[in-house]
């Protein structure tokens, strides 16, 4: 159902303004959502001054400067700081990206960070991702192949293999299902990019077996349709992966092949 | 505790860009349209009760606001054609490159508000 306004929860007020104690000249502005769990207080936005003369170029190392140098307590997940684990996935400047690879240069003004739009948030920066995750298990990835023999491998010729190009990068951090309004609308239905993409990977696959069944399995109203090409995803995509695409090429899929 | 987690703002703070702009204004002149379509219905079946019931609609259409509300349809009509067009060769899974949805939508757009003045032209019998 669509939901424009935040339940009373979840209405944002303006929070604590750290201001810079190293007399920098090159200071920015940066906003970022909190939320404690451990408190009844509705989320609100810390604004903190952050001295750029000494802070790398990505927006995670505002974040890790802020986390080092000051205020201990934010919290955000991150790994690799490569754009390789999805970890850092989150909304800076209105569009989701990986902070890890998103230039801080890039995003005018002030910089707003906030958790990935459309999510339960379990605390700061933190959103709970657990309904992506059924949804990803539910299209069953993995390789489906009758083959008795366990000693061959299953070959793929050049062209075959090159149909996976584009799918099989996804890295599942999620900024383009939480970029997509039909999936803030119908989240709990329908699939969103992230996973129909993966759903995509795992059809075009020639080694699996299992074709017809998968492509019977996301052809539904609710599963499939709810992409109205909005394309937020694609445009949100770190990797440069195209989820729109895959998804209309599952729709010509189930067109023609009359499941 | 897990009930009273707050929803992460989600279209107060995420940024629009052509292709959803493109997006939503289809679905918004759809709608636009179906009630202009009943409205005009009524209106054809208003000639039938003859001379009275159609002077007030021919005073509505040339005030300032029924003029208004004409061009405002004319728009409404010329996006959802271009629009639509938009949406048929996507289905069919071309230019969904970001650069190419890009210039679509602006296609659409300023073609809409071109298909528009060309629409107001014809029905001034100027052209």
């Amino acid at each position: 159902m669509v939901q424009i306004n935040l339940p009373k929860n979840s209405e944002v007020i303006k929070g604590k303004y750290y201001q810079d104690k190293t007399g920098s000249k090159n200071i920015r502005k940066v906003n970022v959502y909190r939320w404690d769990p451990s408190t009844e207080e509705n989320p609100r936005i810390d604004t903190y001054e952050v001295d750029m003369d000494n802070c790398p170029s990505k927006v995670l190392d505002i974040l890790n400067k802020i986390k080092n140098e000051i205020d201990p307590t934010l919290a955000y997940r991150r790994s690799c700081a490569h754009g390789v684990c999805g970890s850092c996935a989150m909304n800076m400047g209105g569009k989701n990206g990986l902070a890890c690879t998103t230039p801080h240069a890039e995003i005018d003004g002030d910089i707003d960070i906030y958790p990935l739009p459309h999510l339960k948030v379990k605390r700061d920066l933190i959103g709970d991702l657990d309904g992506l995750y059924k949804q990803y298990q539910s299209i069953e990835p993995w390789l489906k192949n009758n083959s008795t023999k366990d000693t061959n491998e299953i070959f793929q010729s050049k062209e075959e293999r090159a149909k996976l190009d584009g799918a099989y990068e996804c890295i599942m951090c999620a900024c383009c299902s939480t970029s997509c309004p039909s999936y803030w609308w119908n989240g709990d239905k329908y699939l969103g990019p992230a996973v129909l993409l993966q759903a995509y990977r795992w059809i075009v696959d020639s080694r699996d077996e299992e074709r017809k069944a998968r492509l019977k399995k996301v052809a539904d109203e609710l599963k499939l349709y709810r992409c109205h090409t909005i394309l937020n995803c694609t445009s949100a995509c770190p990797k440069g992966l195209n989820p729109a695409k895959a998804i209309a090429e599952i729709k010509k899929m189930i067109a023609v092949a009359n499941v | 505790m897990e009930n009273k987690s707050p929803l992460s703002p989600h279209i107060q703070i995420y940024r629009w860009h052509i292709s959803s702009l493109v997006s939503i204004s289809h679905r918004i002149t759809g709608i636009i349209n179906i009630i202009a379509i009943t409205l005009i219905c009524i209106w054809a079946s208003m000639l039938i009760l003859g001379d009275s019931s159609y002077s007030i609609i021919n005073l509505f259409f040339n005030s300032l606001l029924g003029k208004l509300f004409a061009i405002g349809l004319a728009w409404s009509f010329s996006f959802q054609i271009l629009s639509e067009i938009r949406h048929l060769i996507m289905d069919m899974g071309y230019g969904f490159e970001l650069k190419t949805t890009r210039i679509t939508g602006i296609a659409v757009i300023f073609g809409s508000v071109a298909l528009t003045i060309l629409i107001y032209l014809i029905g001034k019998n100027f052209i």
